[in-house]
């Protein structure tokens, strides 16, 4: 098993960098992203608002893998999401559907409004895979890279969105 | 915005998904003192829930009842459940509100 935990910390309030978050696909850094759907979206008594998205994202196996285990690179993603608009607080969990034996990769997300009215941004990532054949560790490993690489991308493609939305609040209605 | 995962709930998708972000983008911003009570910001909260209702509704139950389809025919529903069963989620509370009373 890999762990990664990271934080970042956006200038921008809360409200706005959840809305960038939610509305991230599609965006020029996740053109992986093949299709994106709400299959559940409930509101709470005391308010949060609960989200099951299911995405399809498209990949590719790295070289070295044996051919002929995965018939195709695509991978359903599940992303569940609370949002406490009053607590300010956005918690998403998000984990692969298939190719679970080869490698689950299960990723925590939550967006937190600071004192100083910034928003942090806390991720963790669980990499574990139960392939055997003497590949688990490589695969792990390769995991863990592409999983960082992807975080970098992921923020980019958010920040891209933020700085989109922070253009179309300032043009005049 | 991205596509659905079945083309014929993509032209759905869109009209739900502008809905639902205009929607969003006032729910992220609540219009409720900090020190409010949890009854009033219960209140508040209902009254953002019957608006989505009242705007996005219908159109959240046809992009719904789409993908729903979609996700059947595909055979996720199976790896849903199955995923489900293998790490339990947490289930939403019973009896929730509006927007949406999910399957």
């Amino acid at each position: 098993m890999k762990f990664f935990s990271q934080s970042f910390l956006y200038d921008d309030p809360w409200s706005i960098v959840s809305l960038a978050f939610f509305l991230r696909y599609p965006n020029p850094y996740a053109s992986h992203v093949i299709s994106c759907d709400v299959i559940s979206r409930i509101q709470t008594p005391s308010g949060s608002l609960l989200t099951t998205r299911l995405i399809l994202k498209r990949g590719n196996m790295p070289k070295w893998f044996p051919q002929g285990i995965v018939s195709r690179a695509e991978s359903w993603v599940v992303e569940e999401s609370e949002v406490d608009p009053h607590g300010k607080v956005v918690h998403c969990r998000t984990r692969n559907l298939d190719h679970v034996k080869v490698m689950q990769v299960e990723e925590s997300v939550s967006f937190c409004q600071t004192p100083e009215g910034k928003t942090l941004q806390h991720t963790e990532a669980r990499i574990v895979s139960g392939f055997g054949w003497g590949l688990t560790k490589r695969i792990e490993n390769h995991g863990l890279t592409r999983f960082k690489a992807n975080v970098q991308r992921s923020r980019e493609g958010v920040s891209l969105i933020l700085s989109l939305l922070r253009q179309s609040r300032l043009q005049p209605m | 915005m991205s596509a659905s995962v079945s083309p014929e709930c993509t032209p759905l998708k869109h009209e739900y998904d502008s809905c639902f972000n205009a929607w969003f983008e006032g729910y992220l911003e609540p219009a409720v003192a900090a020190s409010a009570s949890s009854k009033e910001r219960e209140a508040y909260s209902t009254k953002k829930a019957e608006e989505f209702q009242q705007k996005c509704g219908k159109i959240w139950e046809s992009y719904r009842l789409c993908v729903q389809k979609a996700v059947k025919e595909k055979g996720l529903d199976k790896l849903l459940q199955q995923a489900r069963e293998e790490h339990p989620l947490t289930e939403p509370p019973p009896n929730p509100t509006q927007p949406g009373q999910s399957s």
